[in-house]
C-alpha cells in the first residue's frame, strides 16, 4: 500500500509533514519513507541522519562504433530528444545532455554493434536506517544532470523491494510528470498548502493532478493563521477533497526543522497535530 | 546583462527577494523579468498581473497512445518502456499519459504496425505582459503531468531576448525554478551572474550547494543572499560555504513578518512595507547589485 505527501512550492512544509507522519504512523504500520524530491532531497536532514547504502543510477547512452556505422541516419531520425545530430555525410554524433537514455536509437539501428551501450551516471539512491525504526529511501539527482525521471523511477523501485506494509512517498513540488511518477499507485494524497494566494494556486494544480490520477486527496493547511482559510475551503470543496489538519505558524516547528529533530518526538503541543493526522490516515487505510 | 536568482529549492523566499529587487531596480534600469518556474509561477501574482497581452501554446511534448482494438496484448511495450508507464487496466495495455516521456520506444518495439501512435500534446503556455510598474514580464505555466522540460524556459528566455532587442532593454532578471533539473539548467544557462538565496538551515544549505555546482558548471560569478538570517544563530554552515567558495554575501535579511504578510497581499515587500527590517536590507542589497553587478 502506498500513500503520498505532496504540495505546491517548496517550503510549504511538505517534508515536515512527511517525516512526522512517517514517525507517527509507525504505531499502525510497518512502513518505509521514500524521499522522491530528487532535485532537493531533505528528509534525511530533517530526520538528522546521514545517507547510507549508496547505489548508482546509470542511464543508457549510445556510443557509436564508426567502423560499423553505415551512416543511415535512422538513429537521429528516431530520437525524440534530438540528441543525435548528423554530419552532412550522415555520421551521427551524440549531444549527451539531451539524451534521455530511452534506447530508441539502439532499437532502430540496422547494424548490430554500430551503437554500443554506454552508460552515464545520473545520480544515486540511498537506503538509510533511521533511529525511528522505519527505513528511508532517498533519490538524489547528480548536480548538472537534467533528468529527474530515471532517479525517481529507480528510488521508487528500491523502496518497493523493501516490501513494507506501507510506503509513504514524499514527492517534489509542482505537478510535472516526475511528480505523477512519484504519486502513481498511491491510495491517498496528502497535499500540504499555505493559505496564501500562491499556495492556493499550487493547491489547485495538485488537486487537479490527483483528480486526473484518480487518487483520493486530503489537505493539510500549514501556517494556517496567515492568509485566508476560506479560499482553501472553497478549492477543497470544488475538488471533493477534505481538510484534515491545520498547523499554526510555529517557532517550535522551525526549530525542529533547523535542528533535525522531528517535532513529533517532543512533548510540544504541535506533536499532537501529527499524531491526529496519523490516526486519521490509519483509520482510512484500515 | 542577464541575472538569474536561484535557491536550489523553493520556500526560502527567493521569489520575494526577486520581486523586491526587480521593484527596486525598475526605475533606474531598463529591464525585463522572466519567471522561469513554469511549475509554480508566481511573479505575475506578486506584480498584480491581471491579464496577459500575449499567450503562446507550447506544443511539442508527445505521449504514446495504444489502440486497444488492434493490440494483441503481447506486453512487449510494457516490458520495454524505460519509465514503466504502460500498465494493464481492465485487461488492456494502457499508457499513463501523466508519466509518459514520449520517447517512442513502445511504438518501435510493438510487433503490430499502427497500434501505438505518438500524439503531440500541449506542454504548457508561455505568456507575456507589461506590468503596471512598466516593465515587461514573461512567464510560463506547465500543464499538469507534463514533462518539466527546460524547453519552456528556453522559449521564455528567447522571447525575452526578442523583446529586449525590439525595445532596447538592457537587463533580464530571471527568477529560476526550484530544484536543479532541466528548468534550472535552462534558466542559469546564458546568465552573466547568479544570485543565490538561502536560509540558515541544513536543508537550505544542502540545496544551495547543489545549485552552486550547476552555477560553477556555467562558470558564472555568484553572490549569496541569506534570508531569515537571524533565525538560527548557531548555524554557521552558510558562512563557511560562502567563505570556502569565495562567494560574496551581499545581504542578510532578518526574519520579518512583513515578508509573509506582503506575500499574502501579493506585493513586493519593499513596496508595501518600505520601512520594515527586511525592506531596509533589501534596499541595501539593491545598491550592491547596482554598484557591483550592473555597474
Ligand atoms: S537513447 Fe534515446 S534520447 Fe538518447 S540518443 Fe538514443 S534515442 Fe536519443
Ligand atoms: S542508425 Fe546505426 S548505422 Fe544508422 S547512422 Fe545511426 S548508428 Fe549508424
Ligand atoms: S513513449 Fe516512451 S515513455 Fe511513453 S509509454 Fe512509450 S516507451 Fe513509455
Ligand atoms: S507491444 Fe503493441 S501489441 Fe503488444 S501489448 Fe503493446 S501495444 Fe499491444
Amino acid at each position: 500500500m502506498q500513500i503520498a505527501v505532496s504540495g505546491g512550492k517548496g517550503g510549504t512544509g511538505k517534508s515536515t509533514v512527511a517525516i512526522n507522519l512517517a514517525i507517527a504512523l509507525r504505531e499502525y504500520f510497518d512502513l518505509a519513507l521514500a524521499d522522491l524530491d530528487v532535485e532537493a532531497p531533505n528528509d534525511h536532514i530533517l530526520l538528522g541522519v546521514e545517507l547510507q547504502n549508496e547505489e548508482p543510477v546509470h542511464m543508457f547512452m549510445p556510443r557509436f562504433d564508426y567502423s560499423k556505422c553505415i551512416k543511415c541516419r535512422k538513429c537521429a531520425e528516431v530520437c525524440e530528444e534530438n540528441a543525435i545530430i548528423t554530419m552532412r555525410d550522415g555520421t551521427p554524433f551524440l549531444m549527451p545532455t539531451l539524451c534521455s537514455g530511452c534506447r530508441a536509437c539502439e532499437i532502430v539501428c540496422p547494424v548490430t554493434g554500430a551503437i554500443l551501450g554506454g552508460e552515464k551516471l545520473m545520480g544515486h539512491t540511498y537506503l538509510t536506517e533511521t533511529p525511528y525504526g522505519s527505513p528511508l529511501v532517498t533519490g538524489k539527482l547528480l548536480e548538472g544532470e537534467e533528468r529527474a525521471m530515471p532517479i525517481v523511477t529507480a528510488a521508487k523501485k528500491r523502496a518497493k523491494t523493501l516490501n513494507k506494509e506501507l510506503l509513504l512517498v514524499d514527492t517534489a513540488a509542482g505537478t510535472s510528470n516526475t511528480v505523477s511518477k512519484a504519486l502513481e499507485d498511491s491510495k491517498l494524497l496528502i497535499a500540504v498548502t499555505e493559505p496564501t494566494p500562491l499556495g492556493l494556486h499550487d493547491l489547485t494544480l495538485i488537486l487537479e493532478l490527483a483528480k486526473l490520477m484518480g487518487i483520493e486527496a486530503w489537505v493539510v493547511v500549514n501556517r494556517a493563521d496567515i492568509g485566508e482559510k476560506k479560499r482553501v475551503e472553497e478549492i477543497v470543496q470544488k475538488y471533493n477533497a477534505e481538510i484534515i489538519g491545520e498547523i499554526p505558524y510555529s517557532e517550535a516547528i522551525i526549530q525542529s526543522y533547523v535542528k533535525g529533530e522531528p517535532i513529533i518526538l517532543t512533548d510540544k503541543k504541535e506533536a499532537k497535530i501529527f499524531k491526529g493526522l496519523a490516526e486519521r490516515v490509519a483509520s482510512y487505510l484500515g | 546583462m542577464q541575472i538569474a536568482i536561484a535557491s536550489g529549492k523553493g520556500g526560502v523566499g527567493k521569489s520575494s527577494v526577486a520581486a523586491s529587487l526587480i521593484y527596486l531596480l525598475k526605475d533606474e534600469y531598463s529591464l525585463i523579468a522572466v519567471d522561469a518556474d513554469a511549475d509554480a509561477p508566481n511573479l505575475d501574482l506578486l506584480f498584480g498581473v491581471e491579464r496577459w497581452e500575449e499567450e503562446k501554446e507550447l506544443i511539442g511534448a508527445k505521449v504514446a497512445r495504444i489502440n486497444t482494438s488492434t493490440c494483441i496484448r503481447c506486453g512487449i511495450c510494457a516490458e520495454r518502456c524505460p519509465y514503466d508507464c504502460i500498465k494493464i487496466v481492465d485487461g488492456n495495455y494502457v499508457v499513463n499519459e501523466l508519466t509518459c516521456e514520449g520517447c517512442g520506444v513502445c511504438k518501435l518495439v510493438c510487433p503490430v504496425e499502427g497500434v501505438i501512435t505518438l500524439e503531440e500534446v500541449r506542454s504548457g503556455i508561455v505568456r507575456k505582459t507589461t506590468t503596471k510598474y512598466g516593465f515587461p514580464l514573461i512567464s510560463a505555466q506547465l500543464d499538469v503531468g507534463r514533462p518539466n522540460s527546460g524547453k519552456l524556459v528556453t522559449e521564455e528566455k528567447e522571447w525575452a531576448k526578442r523583446i529586449m532587442k525590439e525595445k532596447g532593454i538592457e537587463h533580464m532578471i530571471v527568477d529560476s525554478a526550484a530544484g536543479i533539473g532541466c528548468q534550472v539548467i535552462a534558466s542559469l544557462g546564458g546568465a552573466d551572474v547568479a544570485i543565490l538565496v538561502a536560509e540558515p538551515t541544513p536543508a537550505s544549505l544542502s540545496d544551495v550547494k547543489r545549485v552552486y555546482k550547476v552555477v560553477q558548471h556555467f562558470r558564472e560569478p555568484a553572490y549569496l543572499i541569506i534570508n531569515k538570517a537571524d533565525l538560527n544563530p548557531g548555524f554557521k554552515g552558510l558562512y563557511e560555504f560562502a567563505e570556502e567558495e569565495g562567494i560574496p554575501i551581499i545581504g542578510e535579511i532578518p526574519y520579518d513578518r512583513a515578508l509573509p504578510k506582503s506575500m499574502v497581499m501579493l506585493k513586493p515587500v519593499v513596496e508595501v512595507f518600505p520601512d520594515s527590517k527586511a525592506s531596509i536590507v533589501l534596499k541595501e542589497i539593491a545598491e550592491v547589485v547596482k554598484e557591483e553587478i550592473l555597474k
